[in-house]
């Protein structure tokens, strides 16, 4: 998680996808992140703990900032998510990355706002 | 903001897909596992072996999920099965993402989910059974944005007797709707083929018609 900058500016802060797993599947609309079905089969032991959110739709990405070693950079987030059926697709997606941008600026102050892709995996 | 031309590989980059220790891909041993494709090296790869080992796990205890609880007619256990494959299935191999909303906002839909809401969609005019829904984001003009909107070409069976320009109408109507009101998808095209007349009402209801 070094490769562009220190480990200091591009270190995950602790628990930050899993915040924004949290954050993104309290928007209205959004059903679940998607589950990543896949990743359990290969591995029952990656199962959240109890009470602790899946992650398998949340992945950061750190992004150089314009220091000379990359400092002052962002944080790419990509998030895929099963939306309700009832809700307009991209109002979701929108409130998704509205949500995302909003938390990460708070946790996360003085830093450059973060790119936020939004997918939707699925309906129900 | 950023345009956002590259779209992002859904399963591989959250993880969902991955290459093996031998360097096959998970997806391709388990399609071709399921396919029956003849492949001495899964025979004798142990890595190979293992995925495949685990797919069989999972088939098997939905297969137990149904004998321990039958449904009302005791014979619902295939559907079952079918669709948490297809379940799995669709998480390895979702299709490209798709552009929602305004260019470069970044935000995407599935190939295999937006189908299935357009060819829903379709179904909604009577005697229309879609068929094969094929989506293209847009050729776009050098310099112009890639994600302008998608094409759709729509395969459709139609009732026998329907005025095929005004049924072909009304099913581009009903599915640049769901791709508008429904999803946000910009569309470019809509082609709807009718591949054949098909006439799936009830035997029941048929009776008394002139022929």
């Amino acid at each position: 998680m070094t490769a562009h900058g220190t480990q200091t500016t591009h270190t995950a802060p602790a628990g930050l996808a899993e915040e924004v797993a949290r954050v993104v599947s309290a928007v209205p609309g959004v059903a679940f992140l998607k589950p990543g079905l896949a990743a359990r089969l290969r591995s029952p032991w990656s199962c959240p703990a109890p009470g602790r959110p899946s992650t398998a739709g949340v992945r950061l990405t750190p992004f150089p900032g314009p220091g000379p070693e990359g400092e002052g950079g962002g944080w790419q987030v990509d998030v895929q998510v099963v939306a309700l059926r009832r809700a307009r697709t991209v109002e979701v997606a929108r409130a998704a990355r509205a949500a995302v941008q909003g938390h990460l600026a708070e946790v996360l102050p003085g830093r450059p706002p973060a790119r936020v892709t939004v997918t939707v995996t699925g309906l129900v | 903001m950023t345009t956002h031309t590259d779209p992002p590989d859904t399963a591989r980059d959250h993880g969902d897909d991955e290459h093996l220790p031998c360097g096959r891909l998970l997806s391709q041993v388990w399609d071709d596992w399921e396919r029956g494709t003849a492949d001495p090296h899964r025979a004798g790869c142990p890595h190979c072996r293992g995925a495949v080992s685990d797919l069989d796990a999972l088939e098997t205890a939905v297969r137990g999920l149904r004998e321990e609880t039958p449904g009302p007619r005791g014979h619902d256990a295939e559907p079952l099965a079918r669709r948490v494959m297809d379940l799995v299935r669709l998480e390895l191999r979702p299709g490209r993402p798709l552009p929602l909303g305004e260019p470069a906002e970044d935000l995407w839909i599935t190939e295999t989910v937006a189908a299935r809401a357009l060819r829903a969609a379709a179904e909604t005019v009577d005697g229309v059974r879609a068929g094969s829904c094929r989506l293209t984001p847009a050729e776009a003009p050098e310099n112009a944005p890639k994600d302008s909107g998608v094409g759709i070409r729509l395969d459709i069976h139609a009732p026998p007797g329907a005025v095929l320009p005004l049924l072909a109408e009304r099913v581009r109507q009903r599915v640049r709707e769901t791709a508008d009101r429904e999803l946000g998808m910009p569309t470019a095209a809509v082609d709807i083929r009718v591949t054949d007349l098909v006439d799936d009402t009830p035997a029941d209801d048929q009776e008394g018609r002139i022929p």
